[in-house]
């Protein structure tokens, strides 16, 4: 089964799953929009203008950092190749569109608020997109396990290994599971970091499990370190939002 | 109730959390201790793999013009495997601007292996197609699916990037390949 959904979804395909989950998250998000204060419209265009952010900045800055490899065919910008792509730029793009989009659209009195309210409203969009994310990586075998005499083991990369994309998968399928039950009973913000929170946790949890992990001095797993410190970030504006 | 036991709820409230978050973290901590990779065998760089971080699986083919070539026997040079076939058209769109960028990297240690899925090819069109696109790196021959059970074909065109040391650096699914993807590739395997 998993080698047939492998089969279909190999790379490139595998962006349709990514595409999917947007569309299906940004779909149940509407629907919740306005519990948290936030018109369909306003969370629309928020998500357009920053996907296009992403598109736009990814490739962008892939060109500036690979000036050279432009410099003989500048055309190839517009180039249909999804390689050409730099995600992290994408990503800050996309964050700094959407913080421009609310402060132009918001009163300056209330922008602190319509942030925490308009994070609120997104979650749902990020915890299906975790989905996607992690249904991509098991279709083209990235994000994979370490070896495993574990009976449940997968056959994948000359390996029988840990199914780190399926644990991942499972666990992004619960977090959906408890932002969306969850989503009335919360304070301003709260959802939101709830979903940070709970992923980070299982980014912790699950990184040990796997084979392709970045190793820094004395073996220690670096998306481990990163995850601990969204970890204790979280926890100290869940405190202060308590406060507030 | 009044404001002193409210205060008092939310103080106890408070130092409830804060527990519970010291908690989390030292657990936190101690997982990344006990699941730290102290030998790094995890590391794939010795199991091979067609995929990102692992050694390109090694195999021996004739190409069209007779000869053998070995893909371990390349070790040093920066080595771009290339999937294709001539009935599929963006493997042959990407043919001139690969062929482009192995005249510009060649002299710094570029070899391209375009290994021909001959298996699922007709081999009498390879020569000629070579000939018209003026190609001028080797063409494998894949009679038997060697190469193509080895790195998991699973859509054409697909080219593996494969570092001087003999590990996959990047591998691009589909196609065609523009001229600057392959050069970002390409520079970063020549490095």
């Amino acid at each position: 089964m998993i080698e047939s959904f492998r089969a279909i979804f190999a790379p490139p395909r595998d962006l349709i799953l990514l595409a999917a989950t947007l569309w299906i998250g940004l779909a149940l998000a509407e629907k919740r929009s306005e519990r948290h204060g936030v018109s369909k419209e306003a969370l629309n265009n928020l998500v357009f203008y920053s996907l296009f952010g992403y598109l736009l900045g990814g490739r962008i800055l892939f060109a500036l950092a690979n000036f050279s490899a432009f410099a003989d065919s500048p055309l190839n910008i517009f180039s249909l190749n999804v390689d050409l792509f730099d995600p992290i730029g994408g990503v800050i793009t996309a964050i700094l569109v959407g913080v421009v989009y609310i402060k132009k659209t918001s009163q300056v009195s209330q922008t602190r608020e319509v942030y925490w309210k308009t994070l609120d409203a997104l979650t749902p969009i990020f915890a299906a997109l975790a989905i996607g994310l992690h249904l991509s990586h098991l279709a083209a075998g990235r994000a994979f396990g370490s070896p495993t005499a574990l009976p449940w083991g997968i056959d994948l990369w000359n390996a029988t290994r840990h199914p780190t994309q399926i644990y991942e998968l499972i666990v992004a399928l619960v977090i959906f599971g408890v932002i969306w039950f969850r989503n009335s009973e919360l304070s301003l913000g709260a959802l939101f970091l709830n979903f940070v929170a709970l992923t980070a946790g299982a980014r912790l949890f699950l990184e040990a499990f796997r084979g392709d992990s970045t190793l820094i001095f004395g073996g220690f797993r670096l998306a481990q370190i990163a995850a601990w410190t969204v970890l204790m970030i979280v926890f100290i504006a869940g405190e202060q939002i308590q406060k507030d | 109730m009044n404001e002193a036991a409210r205060a008092d709820s939310n103080d106890m409230h408070t130092t409830q959390h804060r527990l519970a978050y010291a908690i989390v973290l030292t657990l936190g901590l101690v997982w990344i201790y006990l699941s730290a990779d102290k030998n790094a065998a995890s590391l794939t760089g010795t199991t091979a793999a067609p995929q990102v971080g692992f050694l390109a699986p090694d195999f021996s083919l004739p190409t069209a013009s007779g000869e053998t070539i070995r893909l371990s026997d390349l070790r040093g040079q920066a080595v771009l495997v290339n999937l294709w076939a001539t009935w599929c058209p963006p493997c042959r769109a990407e043919m001139p601007a690969i062929e482009k960028v192995y005249n510009e990297y060649k002299e710094e240690g570029l070899v391209v292996l375009a290994v021909n899925m001959t298996y699922q090819d007709t081999a009498s069109a390879v020569m000629p197609f070579a000939q018209e696109h003026g190609l001028t790196f080797p063409i494998l021959l894949d009679e038997s699916a060697i190469v193509g059970r080895a790195y998991q074909l699973r859509s054409l065109p697909s080219s593996f990037f494969i570092t001087r040391e003999g590990i996959v650096n990047e591998v691009v699914i589909g196609g065609p390949m523009s001229e600057a993807l392959l050069r970002t590739r390409v520079e970063e395997i020549l490095k």
